[in-house]
């Protein structure tokens, strides 16, 4: 519920990406891409999957933006292309700056009320006091 | 995490279509929930200072309508409205929440103000339907997995801008 934009990124483009991450999978694909470009064999050997599937996650990764495929020399290698994933986490991160800053202000508010409600208090019991003193003057 | 942490704790299990928030405050559950309910004080809070909040209103009864727009420093307005089901203070409250950009999704909000020691454990529960549940959810495999060095991150970006 973010109200705060969605910079760069059209709508489409962040359902693709978000789409893309909401499988352990790819996740995992891009944590280990994350410490540097792989091959493809390297990319799928931790998986318990066949090298096709692997390569159809590759895909959703590469059309969602968030991998590139390129060759070097007879190697296929994959990595990790970190803007989208920034652009991404901004947009998480805006979420999370909303409320912080929202909460932050509801404590100043929480604060100003609290000393606000200890002045009344202590004015109804001042009062409870006056009304005491008289009642006991009356008797 | 001690209880006077006032860390805001944003939780999204993966495969829900739930978004969890915890926040202690200092002050008791009577406070925290009429400052989170009562429009007159809702305004004083919700959002960034950067938002003006040109709309706040809130029919405090159960079927009740809360409305709430915010305008941005360029025009642009966001709304949101949605429904009290359930208004049982200084406990709990719950209702629909609903982005005005995004209409057609209506997630349910259950507040809890838990007290404990020294104030109150705010607990807000948003449970989204499709899109806003992907979303979501997601965000919770960033916070938690991928994107749990942001310093890397940032270096890897600095890096691409320079290639």
């Amino acid at each position: 519920m973010s109200p705060l934009a969605t910079p760069d990124l059209t709508e489409r483009e962040l359902d693709q990406a978000f789409g893309a991450l909401s499988d352990p999978t790819r996740r995992a694909i891009l944590a280990r891409l994350a410490e540097g470009e792989a091959g493809v064999l390297e990319v799928a050997a931790p998986f318990p999957m066949s090298q096709p599937a692997v390569t159809k996650h590759l895909n959703v990764l590469e059309d969602a933006g968030l991998i590139s495929r390129h060759r070097r020399a007879r190697q296929r290698l994959c990595r990790l292309e970190p803007v989208r994933l920034k652009q991404l986490s901004d947009w998480v991160g805006s979420y999370r700056e909303f409320w912080e800053e929202s909460f932050e202000r509801l404590d100043e508010l929480l604060e100003d009320l609290q000393s606000a409600h200890e002045i009344d208090q202590s004015k109804k019991q001042k009062q409870k006091q006056k009304q005491n003193k008289t009642k006991g003057e009356a008797r | 995490m001690s209880m006077t942490d006032t860390e805001t704790e944003i939780i999204t299990p993966p495969g829900e279509p739930v978004i969890h928030t915890r926040r202690f405050f200092k002050a008791p559950p009577e406070l925290v929930y009429r400052a989170m309910t009562d429009p007159e004080y809702v305004r004083r809070w919700f959002g960034p200072r950067s938002l003006e909040i040109t709309v706040c209103e809130a029919d405090l009864r159960v079927g009740g309508r809360w409305h709430i727009v915010h305008r941005a420093p360029d025009g642009t307005e966001f709304g949101f409205h949605g429904d009290f089901l359930e208004l049982d203070p200084p406990r709990k409250r719950v209702g629909t929440f609903i982005y005005e950009g995004a209409p057609d999704h209506v997630a349910t909000e259950t507040m809890v103000c838990e007290p404990v020691e020294g104030g109150t454990m705010l607990v807000a529960t948003m449970v989204h339907d499709s899109v806003e549940a992907r979303d979501m959810h997601v965000a919770s495999g960033m916070e938690q997995g991928i994107l749990d060095s942001y310093s890397r991150l940032d270096e890897l970006v600095a890096e691409a801008q320079a290639t």
